[in-house]
């Protein structure tokens, strides 16, 4: 059967356990429905389509599922992995400061060229708030990466969010085709050029 | 929809040519499960859980179900979550609300997902 997407893109859930990952990824939704037999075997990961620009988008989205611990998240994990929202909780001090520490294994670990997002979950929750805006968002400029405060509760900005990883992991797609596109047009014509130079340098050889 | 349809509704109104005629919805939320003519209708024994627990039921009871629409790429789906391996049984949920198992899918066959016509709803 033919292909109903023009985009397929796997996406990685990372941050301390207890941040909303879970809720971020899993629940565009509110109300969740409680089913004891789902939530004792757990969820391994989701699929969602998404329209930008005309184009279908699939997104494969995974959660940490209980390795949450940095330590224990290596290349494994990260393998395929085109964009990673790193996600903390504004009412979790510890939280922010150990998105320092996944920064450091996603480096570590994952492609060079993964897309990233920070998002601050649970602004919804200001009351207990314990982590400003400006301290993320400068976290964000000084690894230049995108920022942006979330509640999956509320439904503020989760799926802008997801939106907007998606569309830059799109174009940096699209560029990395155009650039391949021209080198493959150009890389024609240099063989053509180089074909009698490699029987040259045979010669000489012989 | 032909008169015998409208009348008594069966599995058969369903599809054309073996496809579902419409999009297939989660029963409990709006989400968008798969579009039409993505899946082929199949008839298939397989166990699966309840959604809801029964009061007077054990919380893993279930039915064995028949009726399925099968896809042979996990990335026909519009929406759909997948739960850990239980065995080789991966079972399919409402990407959106949860409410599962809608569906399931062995391991084994790489290229088969079955989404129970009983589970969700047509149109």
């Amino acid at each position: 059967m033919a292909k109903t997407y023009d985009y397929l893109f796997k996406l990685l859930l990372i941050g301390d356990s207890g941040v909303g990952k879970t809720c971020l990824l899993f629940r565009f939704s509110e109300d969740a429905f409680n089913s004891t037999f789902i939530s004792t075997i757990g969820i391994d990961f989701k699929i969602r389509t998404i329209e930008l620009d005309g184009k279908k988008i699939k997104l494969q989205i995974w959660d940490t599922a209980g390795q949450e611990r940095f330590r224990t998240i290596t290349t494994a994990y990260y393998r395929g992995a085109m964009g990673i929202m790193l996600v903390y909780d504004i009412t979790s001090e510890k939280s922010f400061e150990n998105i320092r520490n996944w920064i450091r294994n996603i480096e570590e670990h994952a492609s060079k060229d993964v897309e990233k997002m920070i998002l601050a979950n649970k602004c919804d929750m200001n009351d207990r708030r314990q982590v400003s805006k400006e301290r993320g968002e400068n976290l964000a400029v000084e690894h230049g990466i995108k920022f942006m405060e979330t509640s999956a509760k509320a439904s503020i900005n989760v799926d802008e969010a997801f939106f907007t990883l998606a569309r830059d992991i799109k174009g940096k797609m699209d560029r990395k085709s155009d650039a391949t596109t021209n080198a493959k047009s150009g890389g024609y014509q240099l063989k053509k050029d180089n074909a009698p130079k490699k029987s040259f340098w045979k010669c000489s050889i012989l | 929809m032909s008169e015998a349809c409208k009348s008594t509704p069966t599995v058969d109104c369903l599809q054309e040519n073996g496809k579902n005629k419409t999009n297939i919805y989660c029963q409990r939320c709006p989400s968008l499960v798969l579009s039409s003519e993505q899946a082929l209708l199949t008839e298939k024994e397989f166990y699966l859980p309840f959604m809801h627990k029964k009061k007077d039921k054990e919380p893993f009871d279930g039915e064995t179900l028949k009726d399925y629409w099968v896809v042979q790429d996990m990335y026909t789906f519009d929406n759909v979550g997948f739960s850990n391996t239980v065995g080789t049984t991966k079972y399919l949920i409402c990407a959106d609300c949860e409410i599962g198992p809608i569906g399931w899918h062995d391991t084994n066959d790489k290229k088969a997902f079955y989404v129970a016509v009983d589970r969700v709803k047509h149109g």
